[in-house]
């Protein structure tokens, strides 16, 4: 039983560390942005948490679609755009580092 | 008489040396972009390590580009010509700009219009394959395109350390090409991509066999490849195309990938 539950936390373990959380995010240019979402060894992001942050409250929150993207309206002054794949799998993205 | 043999033995040695060595660059200074953004490209003819001529390039028949997301875009309108500017001659060249903006895989293909080789009577192919990455998730740089000629990677070409390998199966219509002749040549020079051409050497040949290094494939087709140095190293099959004929002189169909490792600092 114990040995059971060690080797499930050994297997969890591995896969979490195995590949990380990747996101790339651009201006769209017509005043929205999309972020990707992706992991390193190519596995799909959709259904994954993504919210903007804005001193330090949620104000955009949703899962990533089934391209693995989120597109939302650019938000007025300093903001980040996280990608929550769970502990230890965030990501985050400050507003003035997206670009068109 | 003295001179005159010494002028038949430079020609015969130019001749020889250019005879190998010719690679289809498609060059961009970075292939793994940390975020996406519009990239640039030369197109240039070259024999890269030496740099002792630099080929007037025929055309372009197709240049595409093929992403996980948008699939195969023509992107032949957005080659632009240019003379690029080697250490001894100028040749026809081209320039383009590309959106690099989905994040994952752009797998590039350009195949140009044959070039006639004088030296040898008989025109040149190379298609070739340059395969950049935005912000680090794979998706589409291992595909198979079944082009007449090309090299399949096994090893991600953005994502080698200096010092590891590459790994590659020539393919010509999706059949391995078995004991393919392969040329290895290095990227001698960091190019100058404002005034388009060629800088000073960074290293010197202790003999012709390393300028252009002659490896084979084995029977499936496979060879590996031990990167010594950082930098734009490019993997020339020869005549592995279907193709052996063009305007009826022999074409050398060949499959070109470039690779880019990075130092370790």
């Amino acid at each position: 039983m114990f040995k059971n539950i060690l080797i499930g936390l050994l297997i969890a373990s591995s896969s979490a560390f195995a590949h990380s959380a990747i996101m790339s995010c651009f201006d769209e240019g017509d005043g929205s942005v999309t972020c990707e979402g992706g992991f390193s060894d190519g596995s799909s992001a959709s259904g994954v948490k993504f919210y903007i942050e804005q001193d330090g409250k949620k104000v955009i929150s949703g899962k990533m679609n089934e391209d693995s993207e989120f597109n939302f309206k650019k938000p007025n002054g300093t903001y980040s755009a996280v990608f929550d794949a769970g502990e230890g799998h965030q990501v985050s993205i400050s507003g003035k580092d997206i670009t068109e | 008489m003295k001179v005159s043999l010494v002028k038949v033995a430079l020609a015969s040695s130019i001749i020889a040396s250019s005879a190998l060595a010719h690679f289809q660059m498609v060059y961009t200074p970075n292939t793994a972009l940390t975020k996406g953004g519009t990239i640039e490209f030369k197109h240039v003819f070259t024999h890269p390590f030496a740099d002792e001529h630099t080929m007037d390039m025929a055309g372009v028949e197709e240049f595409y580009s093929i992403t996980e997301k948008k699939g195969k875009q023509d992107l032949k309108k957005t080659l632009k010509p240019i003379s690029w500017k080697g250490k001894h001659n100028s040749g026809k060249a081209y320039e383009s700009k590309y959106k690099a903006r989905n994040m994952g895989d752009h797998v590039l293909v350009m195949v140009p219009t044959p070039y006639y080789e004088k030296g040898e009577d008989i025109y040149i192919q190379q298609i070739t394959k340059t395969v950049i990455n935005v912000a680090g998730t794979p998706n589409g740089w291992d595909n198979e395109l079944g082009l007449k000629a090309e090299i399949v990677p096994l090893t991600k070409p953005y994502s080698i350390w200096e010092g590891s390998s590459f790994t590659g199966i020539v393919k010509s219509n999706g059949k391995v090409v078995p004991f393919a002749e392969i040329e290895v040549e290095y990227i001698n020079t960091t190019p100058d991509m404002k005034n388009n051409a060629m800088g000073p050497n960074k290293y010197e040949a202790p003999q012709d066999s390393f300028v252009t290094m002659g490896i084979k494939a084995n029977k499936d087709g496979e060879f590996t490849f031990a990167i010594p140095k950082a930098g734009f190293w490019g993997f020339c099959a020869l005549g592995a195309g279907s193709d052996k004929e063009y305007k009826g002189k022999e074409l050398s169909q060949d499959a070109v990938i470039w690779v880019e490792a990075k130092e370790m600092k």
